[in-house]
């Protein structure tokens, strides 16, 4: 850790550097990834070709997240963990990620087999021409929200629209763009989430985009009381976090995406079950997030990922309904040209 | 007097030939080389094929930053007033820190090495505490512009100042100037064209700071900065936004860089080379 990334953290923003760090490297990343793609690299895995009468290497396949390891991505390290990947005959690299890490295209692209993405991102980069496929959504239920003061006057997203508040959130995300229409004439002022959580901490903004189970347990955990605002609630829901692959790996390798998707599930039951087993290790792969905090957002996402009565084979599945509703409502944001003719096409729920 | 006009009226014509001549000779080169990079870059998304979310082609840049005008007019409008602003706070505060510290070999050994921190920390770090220090808005991208741009016009002042002529600072010893008249009439003139070179460099530069100053600091709305709009344009996957705002804050960098090389030419062109 650096000498900066210590006095940024001293000061209270802890992920500040990784933030704007993560622009630069996200403009760089495209850059690189244009030259690469031009250059015809297609970065797939090695395959490692095994002797003759030897047991088969494992296929190797690389994950990006868009975040750093977090209980958001437990089951996937759960997965790993417990040698569920290997069972399904894979070694799968797990590479952490920061703000503005572009998983969208580097999946399509093929620069790696698996991204986490945002559903939005799925149906407009394949607009695009970048054509990601959903394998598994995360999240049932979106954990974005936003999240103010617990004593903040707002009691609603409609309140806070109208208000002069500042509100920190990612630009460029959509559900800005639906916030703005659904409360038009909105006076909030949008400014970027690079500082972390130190300006919301500080009282510069008054409201801040939020992972239900992230940013607001931080916030308890230092004894700041929050309120939080479920977009979904609100009536946007997409599938935040979705493990996607692009469509030309699905075709070749759809057994290797399907076995990847076994393991992911079973490693989502595990940790679903029991998340403090498998907590320690994801913390040493992030000391910005306490132990405590994982622990807490480990038990406050629980029912965002697998709602009472999900079966354990459906955690992770994706329903029809879901993506069209979702393109339907990006097509009215105008972040979308048209509604896939195949919707289908856009996710796959693995046997 | 006619016969005096005579020969200054014979040589107009041939004089403005060869100014055209001079200003198509300057022209003519980089105009060339963006044509070429141009047509390689179009050559390669046909060739490779490399998919508009990757490499839009320059024809799809072009239509995005037609369509997109108005936004990336007042981007470049609002950028181009943070960069101008942290230029000009990194002009003054560098040539007054350069003076001083050309003056006295004690704060030049002493300050000149911590000054040097300003190019050594990386802009990109201490970002997020500018936020912190100067709050939302225009205040972090100016700042922002401000450190990251005067180190150059530090350093050239200094080097400038430094290597007056000794024969003429001992001449003003003589004539018995004091030290703000040896400033103003000696060091300050003969270090100008090293001042201008550091100026020219801080000017690209301005544009960079401004712009990373957004990326954390700046309001998103109807009217946002190219940083904002690059945020935006990358979240959305509108690779072809990303690249024309990518011009646009290339356009202002120009047009800065244009501004001061333009009053350089003023300041020099009756008295040194480079401002031939």
């Amino acid at each position: 850790m650096s000498v900066l990334q210590r006095l940024a953290e001293s000061c209270g923003i802890p992920g500040a550097v990784a933030s704007v760090r993560g622009v630069a490297a996200a403009v760089a990343a495209t850059v690189a990834m244009t030259l690469l793609a031009a250059c015809g690299e297609t970065g797939d895995a090695a395959k490692p070709s095994a002797p003759a009468g030897a047991a088969p290497a494992p296929r190797a396949v690389r994950l990006q997240l868009n975040w750093m390891p977090e209980p958001e991505f437990g089951g996937i390290y759960a997965a790993q963990q417990d040698g569920l990947f290997a069972r399904e005959g894979l070694a799968v690299e797990v590479i952490a990620g920061s703000a503005g890490t572009p998983t969208a295209q580097m999946t399509a692209s093929g620069q790696v087999e698996f991204g986490i993405v945002g559903g939005d991102q799925v149906l407009t980069l394949r607009e695009k021409g970048g054509d990601l496929v959903g394998l598994f959504a995360i999240f049932r239920t979106s954990p974005m929200g936003v999240m103010v003061r617990a004593d903040a006057p707002w009691t609603s997203l409609k309140e806070l629209w109208a208000s002069d508040a500042t509100v920190a959130m990612e630009a460029g995300l959509p559900f800005v763009r639906y916030l703005n229409q659904r409360y038009p004439g909105g006076k909030v002022r949008i400014v970027p989430t690079g500082t972390g959580l130190a300006a919301f901490e500080q009282g510069t903004v008054q409201a801040q985009q939020c992972f239900i189970s992230a940013e607001p347990v931080q916030m308890e955990l230092k004894g700041i009381p929050v309120r939080v605002f479920s977009l979904a609630e609100g009536g946007y829901d997409p599938y935040t976090v979705t493990v996607a692959t692009g469509a030309a790996f699905l075709a070749k390798d759809r057994d290797a995406c399907a076995a990847f998707v076994r393991a992911l599930r079973e490693g989502w039951s595990r940790y679903l079950a029991e998340p403090a087993k498998y907590n320690p290790a994801i913390a040493k792969l992030n000391p910005g997030m306490t132990l405590a905090a994982m622990d807490v957002a480990a038990r406050k996402q629980h029912d965002l990922v697998a709602p009472p009565g999900t079966g354990a084979n459906e955690v992770g599945m994706m329903e029809r309904a879901r993506w069209e509703a979702l393109a339907r409502q990006l097509v009215e944001l105008g972040t979308l040209k048209a509604v896939p003719p195949v919707i289908d096409d856009v996710f796959w729920n693995a046997p | 007097m006619s016969g005096m006009r005579a020969p200054t009226t014979a040589r107009a014509p041939s004089r403005a030939p060869s100014r055209t001549r001079a200003a198509l000779a300057a022209a003519v080169p980089p105009f060339a080389v963006i044509v070429a990079c141009i047509l390689a870059w179009q050559g390669a998304v046909w060739v490779f094929r490399p998919g508009e979310y990757l490499l839009p082609s320059p024809m799809q840049v072009a239509e995005e930053a037609w369509d997109s005008r108005a936004t990336l007019a007042r981007a470049a409008w609002l950028t181009g007033l943070g960069a101008a602003g942290g230029f000009a706070i990194a002009a003054c505060a560098g040539v007054i820190a350069g003076s001083v510290l050309a003056a006295s070999r004690f704060l030049m050994r002493g300050l000149y090495p911590i000054a040097t921190l300003l190019q050594m920390v990386p802009l990109v770090a201490i970002a997020p505490l500018l936020v912190v220090w100067c709050g939302y808005g225009w205040r972090t991208s100016v700042a922002s512009a401000a450190i990251v741009s005067v180190f150059p016009v530090l350093a050239s002042t200094l080097d400038g100042m430094r290597g007056t002529d000794r024969g003429l600072v001992e001449l003003f010893g003589t004539l018995r100037a004091g030290r703000v008249q040896r400033w103003w009439k000696l060091e300050l003139p003969w270090a100008l064209p090293s001042i201008v070179t550091g100026l020219r460099v801080a000017a690209g530069l301005s544009v960079i700071g401004a712009i990373v100053g957004e990326f954390v600091g700046a309001f998103a709305g109807d009217a946002s900065p190219v940083g904002i709009v690059i945020l935006s344009a990358l979240r959305e996957n509108r690779t072809e936004l990303v690249f024309a705002a990518v011009l646009t804050a290339a356009v202002v960098g120009f047009a800065l860089f244009g501004l001061v090389s333009a009053l350089g030419w003023v300041a020099l062109r009756r008295w040194h080379a480079s401002g031939g």
